[in-house]
Formats: C-alpha cells, structure tokens, sequence
C-alpha cells in the first residue's frame, strides 16, 4: 500500500527537519508555509563563532533547507495557509494561497523585481541562496500595487491574480510547527524601542550583523563600542503574564557578546541579567570565558533615557558605592524571547488541538511533548514552547517518529 | 565534466545486521529497546552494573506517570524481540556499521554478539556535594536525593510537618547545575512550603529556569511563602553539633543576614557515568566535555556520535530527563532505520583504496575522524562509515585513495582550469572552499548579487581536509595570483579535524613558499559558516586589494 501524505503547517527549522525526516522514511510531505521563504526565524541568524564555533546551531538551518529544497519527496508550497480541515478517515485540507506570489518554476532569481521595488517594500529578498525563489512578495504591499507588480517581471513569474486561488489536499497525520512570535518589545514602554534608534532588538541586531558584519548603529551606522545587553525582555514578566524563560535569549545574548568581542576586543559589554542560563554542556567553562571578557549586572534596569549624540543613558546599581548611578552606552540590545505565535488559537480551533495555558499548544502526553489530544496530529518545535534550534530538531524529529508509528509505517 | 577523469564504482549490495545492541538498563535503554524491537529488528540489551539506582524524581517522572514508566520493565522482559544479557561490560568492539562484533564480559565468560548497529544509553550519576560546602551529612544536613526520599514517605514526611522545620537550600555554588536539578529543588521547596508551618529559604545562584514550566513553578513557591536569596557568592554555612547557621553579606542594605535553620538541604551534581569513558574508548567514539559522550559539533545532533552505526541517547550526552531523553529514543530509531533499513542495501563507495599502491603503513586508519578504516593484508574503507571527507586521500603517503566525487584527476583538471582561466586585469584568485561552509557562503554571496572580485574561481571541496598542499601550490604555479583555503570554523567541522589538517598544510605550504620565494600573502587561511556570505566577501575582496597592490 502507497503510504500516506503528511502535511506539516509551518516551515522554520522544526517544520523543515520533520518533513525531511518523513521524506527519508519514504512518505510524500506537503509543506506549507505561510510567508515567502522556508526558514522561519533561525534562517536569517548569524554565525556566532570566535576562533572557534559556539554552536549556535544557526548553520544547521541552512543545511537543513538545502535538504529540504533538494528532495523531491516534499512539495513545498510557499505564501500559503491553512483555510480549513476536515477529519474523515484522513484529514481533507483546503489550502489557501495568497494573491500574488512568485513562482519557483518561472523565477530565475535575477532580481530585478528586488532591485526596481525594495525602496517601496514590496519585494523581499530571502535570507540564502537555498532560498527558492530567492525573491517574495511583501504580502502587506499586494494590494496597492498589482499593477506594478504584474509587469515587472522579464520571466513573467509573478503571478497576480484578483482571487485568491484554493487547493485541496489528503493527509494521513499532520505536525504543527507553526513556531513563534518574537516578543514585541515595543511593549516596554519605557525602554523606548522604535524611540530611540539605538535601542535595537535582538531580533534587529541578527539582522544588522547579517548585513554589515558588525554592530552598525541605526542611527549613524558607526560601530558600537560601548553595548549593553538587557535579559529577560518580555520574558519571565510578571507584569505581562508572561511566567516562562524564553531559553534561548542567554544563550544567544553571551555568544553574540563574545563573537562580537572576539572581532573587536576594545568593545565594552555589559549584560543586565536576573539569571544566566546554559548554553550546552561545556557551559562551566564558557561561562567563565564570558565573565572575563563582559561585565555582568544583575539587576534589570527599568528605563532607558535618551542622552547626546544618540547615546542611551541607564541608571545602576554601583555595589561598591551602594548607590546608583547613570551610565551612557552607544547601543542598547533588547534580549526579547519567545511568545506564542498569534495564529495559535485560529490552528487550535481548526484542528481541535488546546492550547496551555500560556498560549503555546499543549501536550497530552507528559513524557512526550509532541502529542497532542488528537492522535494524528502533532506538534514540532516552538510552537509547543521555548526551544533553541537544536532542540526543535530533535522535538521535530520526535513528531516524526511518532507519525511513522501513528501510520505504521516501518523501516 | 571530464568522463576520462573520473573514477568507476558500482553499486554494491550489502547485508546489514538486523540486531541492535543498547547498552543500559535504565529506562532510556528500555524505552530505546522496545521502540526498536517496534520497528522490526532484533535487540541486544546489556544492563549496566548501577543501572536504575536513582529514583524518579531525579529523571524528572510525574507521579501519575510513574507506574507506565515501570511498566516498560516487564514488557522489555516479555518481550521475545529483546535478549537482555545479564550485566555485563563491554570490552571489545570491531567491524563495521551493519556488521559489528561486540564481546561482554560477564563474570570469568565472554559473551560474544553481532550488531548492526550500537545505542549507548548509559544514564547520569547523581553526587552529593556537601563536602564543597563543608558540611557533614547528619540528619539535619541532608543531600536533595535523602530530602526527596524524605517526602516520599509518609511517615518522615510527617516528622517534617510536625517539626514545623524551617529548611535551607544550597544551590548553584558549587556548580552551575541544570534546569533539571532546579526542577528537583523547586519541586522539594514548593513541597516544603506546602506544609503547614514550614518554611524554605533558598540560597541559589543562577536560577536554571530554562525548561518548560520552571519559572510558575518558582513565582508559585514564592507566593506560597518560600524565601529566595540570589548571591553570586556561597553563603557562609557552620554546622556545629546539631546547630546550623548560614550567614551572607548583604550589599543594598549592607548588612549581614543570618539565619539557624531546622535542615540544610544541599544540592548535588548530576553528572557522566564513569563507564562512559571506557565506551568510548572502545567503540572509538569522540568523548565529549565533563565526561559525557559526544563531541560538540551541531553535526552530530541530536543522536550520532562521529561514528556511524553508533548512537548516544539520553543522560550519555547530557544531563536529560526522561522526557528529553525518550525524544533521544525516537531520533536514534529513525537514525537506525534509515541506516539498516530492512537489513540490505545498495550502496556505492565514496572513497576506494588502490590495493596496489597501498603499502599498508596505516596513516589513514590514524586520521580517519569517522573509523571507517580497518585492513586485511592492506587498507580497507568500510563504504557505510565512510563520510567521503578525503582526508585520508590527502593523508595517505603513497596517493593510494581516491574519493570518487574528487580524483586526483579531476582535482587537477579543475585546478588548471581555475587558475588559468582568463580574466581582465584583475588578479586571478583561487578559493577552495569545504562544500559545507565556505562554497555556500561563496555561492549565497553570488546569488545576492556581492561585489567579488571578477578573477575569483571557487573550486569546492568535500572537506578542507581532502586540500592537499600540492593543490595550492599547483594553483600557484599554474598562474593564480593568490589561493585561500577557506575551511569550516574550528568545532564544526562534520568531519571533526578536516580544517585542522587543511591548517597544518596551510603552514607547511608557507614554510615551502617561503623556501621557493613565492611571497607569504598570496596564500591565505579562514574559516566561515555557511550563513557568511559578507564575511566571505570581505575576505576574498581583501585578498584581491592586497595582492592589486603587491602588483603596482
Ligand atoms: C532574537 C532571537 C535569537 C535567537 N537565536 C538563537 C540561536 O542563536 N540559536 C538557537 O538555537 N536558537 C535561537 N533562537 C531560537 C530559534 O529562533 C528557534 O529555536 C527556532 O526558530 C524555532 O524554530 P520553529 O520552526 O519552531 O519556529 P519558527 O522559526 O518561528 O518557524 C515557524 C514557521 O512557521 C511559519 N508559520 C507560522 N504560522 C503559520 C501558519 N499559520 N501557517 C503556515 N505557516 C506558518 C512561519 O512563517 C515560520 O516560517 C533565537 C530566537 C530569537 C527570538
Ligand atoms: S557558531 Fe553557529 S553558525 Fe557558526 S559554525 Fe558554529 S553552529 Fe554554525
Ligand atoms: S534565557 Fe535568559 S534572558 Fe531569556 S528568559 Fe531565560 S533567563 Fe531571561
Ligand atoms: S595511508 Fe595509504 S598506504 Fe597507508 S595504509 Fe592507508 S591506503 Fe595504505
Ligand atoms: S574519506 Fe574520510 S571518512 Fe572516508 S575513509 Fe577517508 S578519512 Fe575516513
């Protein structure tokens, strides 16, 4: 008997590591993908070495797409989301593609869409060359520009139409990788992000690194020299109701801290924490590293004022004086974590699966937490909680284990 | 491509052993044997002699779970697809992924067993670290295991309750401890609190919040009652008789804070099995820190050691509970599947050794980082363990290895062509580059349209190891202004020294440049990542000004 298709919502680095597992087992997976670009949020991460790797686990990503794009077990089908789902025997699934997309088949990657509309936002560029097609379209932007959008294309492979189109689809078993949302940090009003153009996300600072190579300032693009880093953004806050450590944010706060410092050693640190967190096994003597090369304060500063020049001026707690006092840093990095993406309830109804009580889906099962109420459907990586990179793999891994078993297929 | 160049393999059709050895008896062992024997193949179970010492909260098991997990014994009992050996050692391995020999020690006997492939599921070793805080074990002075097993019972249980006991925890000072040790602490402080008359006072470092539902757990025990100091450094902590004191400075109120507390209960570490070191010794696997398995390499995740054939599950690689650990189990077995499949498979060689020029010195068995080499009367390359780094081929004295995808041959041929390629006025560059870091950087950097040099010829590699030193010199002499060896950063080799030996070359090379007058800066060393397209520009465009001004 032809083994069944799975579906698997949402193609970041769980959603990509789960259907290159089933692939490999032999099943036919559908990805679907709702931006234009497999990924998710690790794609557009930097490498965090020093003289030596930290194990970001960000190169694992682009490995991961490369399988992902080369197999052809696993269609992709990207700007596309789930309408609705059905249980009989198998799940019956409309598919529902944005307006305008580009398609992979046409598109040469050329980028000359890019080049004539990125001024205006309405092309986006991916993150890899693995990215196929290396360009999409700015879903937000369709709408007031069709008619640009329809001739730009040489090759003819923008596709622009005035409905939007549906698929239909048979799965045997599902896995949910729909991931998460960055915590907005324009939320903690009073640390003036999107105010103040040195105070940056650390979400903002993988990105500005990708693009120049160094912690280029907003405001003048100089480099930083003088950086501080506040944990916890979002995270681990009572106030927001947010009672969950993000995981991640430590790690990635320290080994972007001594990356950068191994560049440019003269770069001043600072890390305002409540806890640090591990970054793996040998994090004894990591941390240690850190300790030398950065100043850590722990205590969480609750305002940021604006002083001269752009610079960022925050009060601390001087243990030697017993006091506080101000002091001014070039850059500040706002260490936001991870909150439950916003689609969670809208899946949860669809597919009748609950979600706990922070918003991320939950696991019936405690011993595996890629289970959910439904047998035939599961869950793989942040959208079933905080998780690093590695651990989504192996959580994606899992739900893939545990649809073969659910379709028993063996070997 | 050059069909005269290019070397011929068939396809070879192997048998793979259908029996799969997994050494530990605890419960990551037996969850690992019954899904493997779900999946149709043989299992060979070796309980280890301290196997299931340690009680369920230290793998983090709910209580409602914990009669399903016990469960697992009798069924891996009954189960007619799981032989368990009685506890036994192993002593020696040899062979190949599919078809390996393992032999056991079991009292004076040896016990030997085929495999097809090998699942270390040795677990942690919990130890008491009272010493380090100077404290003595009394009855008031007690280790987290003694305390959990304490609130076991019903009946010391009680003994705390009615003592109306005031109990102090240390933890995070003697070492940085884990989620999973937190978990433990916050589980025995909100128990604490929980009893009537009771109180916790919490002497912690960094509190290790990162796992799922740590944090509620904390604020609970704090809105319950429990007291939490959060000092960078120990307490001072006397014992004197039955008499308890642990005092700390504090720097906002600057004042010392003392307090007698009932119970002292202290952390402890939950560290690598002690066997794990002779394991890996004999299935020649890579150690990897603090006497876990498994080198810290994002290529080995989540479950393979360097060795193909052979994984590390659970508490061998780190410390994990047992969920964590069981979500080891399910990635091994799709690892065991896709390498045993239904126990036969095609497959052809990525690397052959030529019996003739071979003169079996061995240097390829040593640099081999995957052990894919054994020998018979020469050296023979095992085609499932070979990863087809080519390290060995640039190793081996006698150019007795070709890997199939990268002859001498066609090396050659793409060298020539690359060097002598015609460009404008421009220096011609060279850059070999590891197909698994530096050419995708290269080939990112080209698709987004970087500025790079127009004499810039990539030339991929299977591994910066497979560089040989006369590959840069023969770019030199066959009319590259400059060559760059651009290998993966140290630690992330997939095959684990590949960029150390391209390095060591590197400076061989310039000592011979050197000797022959070629100037230093027309060769150069870095390491990437994939996701560095920038940085892969900057370099070679610094490579190409340098060597623009060396010309005018
Ligand atoms: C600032 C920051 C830095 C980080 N740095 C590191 C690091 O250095 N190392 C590390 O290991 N981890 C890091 N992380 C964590 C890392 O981002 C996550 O572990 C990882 O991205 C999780 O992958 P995922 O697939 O679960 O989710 P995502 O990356 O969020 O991917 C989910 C995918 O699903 C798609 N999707 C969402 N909703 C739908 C829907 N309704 N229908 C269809 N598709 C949908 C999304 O478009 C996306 O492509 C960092 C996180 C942050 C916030
Ligand atoms: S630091 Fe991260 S991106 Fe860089 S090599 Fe290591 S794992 Fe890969
Ligand atoms: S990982 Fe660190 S910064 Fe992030 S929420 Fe946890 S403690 Fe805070
Ligand atoms: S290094 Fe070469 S000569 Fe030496 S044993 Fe290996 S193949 Fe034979
Ligand atoms: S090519 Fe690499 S993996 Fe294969 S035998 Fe040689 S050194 Fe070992």
């Amino acid at each position: 008997m032809e083994p069944k298709n799975v579906m698997i919502i949402g193609g970041g680095i769980a959603g990509m590591a789960a259907a290159w597992e089933l692939a490999e087992a032999g099943l036919n997976v559908d990805l679907v993908e709702k931006s234009g670009f497999l990924g998710g949020h690790a794609i557009g991460y930097t490498c965090k070495a020093t003289s030596e790797c930290l194990q970001c686990g960000a190169c694992s990503v682009e490995k991961m797409l490369k399988d992902v794009v080369g197999n052809d077990k696993i269609n992709i089908h990207l700007s596309t989301e789930v309408e609705n789902i059905k249980k009989n025997n198998d799940y019956s699934i409309k598919l529902k593609k944005t307006a305008a997309f580009i398609d992979v088949k046409k598109c040469t990657d050329c980028g000359i869409c890019y080049d004539k509309l990125k001024d205006n936002d309405i092309i986006l560029q991916g993150y890899s060359k693995n990215n196929a097609p290396l360009y999409a379209i700015n879903r937000e932007k369709i709408d007031e520009n069709k008619i640009t959008l329809k001739e730009i294309c040489p090759e003819g492979a923008i596709s622009v139409s005035d409905k939007t189109s549906y698929e239909d689809l048979t799965a045997g078993a599902i896995i949910v990788a729909t991931g998460f949302d960055p915590f907005n940090p324009e939320r903690k009003g009073t640390y003036g992000y999107e105010k103040f153009p040195n105070v940056i996300s650390g979400l903002d600072l993988e990105r500005i690194k990708r693009q120049n190579g160094f912690p280029a300032r907003p405001s003048d693009g100089a480099a930083a020299q003088k950086i501080a880093f506040i944990q916890c953004v979002g995270s681990r806050d009572e106030n927001l109701g947010n009672l969950w450590c993000s995981q991640i944010c430590c790690p990635y706060a320290l080994r972007t801290a001594e990356s950068l410092k191994h560049k440019n050693p003269d770069l001043d640190i600072t890390v305002f924490y409540m806890d640090i967190q591990n970054t793996g096994k040998s994090f004894p003597v990591f941390y240690e590293t850190c300790k030398n090369d950065i100043r850590f304060i722990r205590s969480i500063p609750v305002d940021i004022f604006p002083a001269e020049n752009d610079t960022l001026n925050m009060r601390l707690f001087d243990e030697a004086q017993g006091a506080t006092a101000m002091e001014t840093f070039d850059l500040v990095v706002l260490s936001i974590g991870i909150m439950p993406n916003s689609d969670n309830e809208k899946l949860s109804a669809q597919m009748g699966i609950p979600l706990d009580e922070d918003g991320f889906f939950k696991n019936s099962d405690e011993l595996n937490k890629t289970s959910t109420s439904i047998d035939g459907i599961f869950v793989a990586g942040t959208a079933q909680g905080p998780k690093n990179i590695a651990a989504s793999m192996a959580h994606a891994g899992q739900a893939a284990s545990g649809v073969l078993n659910y379709l028993g297929v063996n070997k | 491509m050059n069909t005269n160049t290019k070397l011929q393999t068939d396809m070879e059709k192997i048998d793979l052993s259908k029996d799969i050895a997994v050494i530990g008896g605890g419960y990551t062992g037996l969850k690992a044997a019954s899904r493997i024997s779900e999946s149709g193949y043989h299992v060979i179970l070796v309980p280890q002699h301290n196997d299931a010492d340690f009680n369920f909260s230290v793998l983090d098991v709910p209580s409602t779970e914990i009669n399903r997990v016990k469960a697992l014994e009798n069924e891996v009992a009954n189960n007619t697809n799981v032989e368990i050996l009685p506890k036994s050692t192993l002593v020696e391995a040899t062979g190949v992924p599919g078809d390996f020999t393992l032999k056991f020690l079991f009292a004076d006997s040896v016990i030997e067993k085929k495999a097809g492939a090998v699942v270390v599921a040795t677990d942690t070793a919990v130890n008491p670290l009272n010493t380090i805080y100077g404290l003595n074990p009394a009855e008031n002075v007690v280790s987290l295991s003694e305390f959990e097993n304490l609130l076991a019972s019903q009946d010391t249980k009680k003994e705390i309750q009615t003592g109306q006991k005031t109990v102090a925890f240390l933890v995070g000072f003697a070492h940085e401890g884990s989620p999973l040790l937190m978990k433990r602490i916050l589980n025995s402080v909100s128990e604490t609190v929980g009893m009537d008359g009771c109180s916790a006072y919490v002497y912690v470092n960094n509190i290790k919040v990162a796992d799922d539902g740590l944090e509620r757990l904390y604020k609970q025990s704090r809105d319950n009652g429990a007291i939490y100091f959060k000092l960078e450094k120990s307490p001072t902590v006397m014992q004197e008789n039955e008499s308890l004191t642990v005092r700390f400075h504090d720097p906002v109120i600057r004042k010392d804070i003392e307090l007698n507390p009932d119970m002292i209960v202290c952390e402890e570490s939950m560290i690598a099995d002690e066997t794990n070191l002779s394991l890996a010794k004999i299935l020649r696997i890579d150690q990897g820190p603090m006497g876990f398995l498994q080198n810290e390499n994002v290529h080995r995740l989540p479950v393979n050691s360097n060795r193909e054939g052979i994984f590390v599950i659970g508490s061998a690689r780190e410390v994990q509970s047992l969920s964590q650990s069981w979500t080891d189990v399910d990635n091994m077995v799709l690892r065991v599947k896709q390498l045993i499949g239904d126990g036969e498979k095609s497959i052809s060689a990525k690397a052959v050794v030529d019996r003739e020029k071979c003169t079996i010195c061995l240097t390829c068995y040593r640099c081999c980082p995957h052990e894919a080499i054994s020998w018979d009367d020469k050296a023979i390359i095992s085609q499932v363990a070979c990863q087809g780094c080519g390290i060995c081929a640039s190793e081996c004295p006698m150019d007795a290895i070709q890997l199939i995808d990268f002859t001498d041959a066609e090396m050659a041929d793409r060298i020539q062509k690359a060097a002598s390629a015609v460009t404008a006025n421009t220096p011609k560059l060279v850059a070999f580059c590891c197909q698994n870091s530096a050419y995708e950087a290269g080939m990112t950097a080209k698709a987004f349209n970087y500025q790079l040099p127009a004499g810039l010829q990539l030339i991929k590699v299977p591994c910066a190891g497979k560089i040989d030193i006369h590959y840069i010199l023969d770019a030199l002499v066959e009319g590259a202004d400059g060559v760059l060896v651009l290998a993966c950063h140290h630690g992330n080799c997939k095959s684990e020294s590949g960029n150390t030996y391209a390095k060591w070359r590197i400076n061989d090379a310039y000592r011979k440049l050197e000797q022959i007058g070629i100037e230093k800066n027309r060769l150069e060393f870095a390491t990437l990542a994939s996701n560095m397209a920038v940085d892969f520009a900057r370099i070679v465009i610094d490579m190409e000004k340098r060597i623009s001004q060396k010309k005018d």
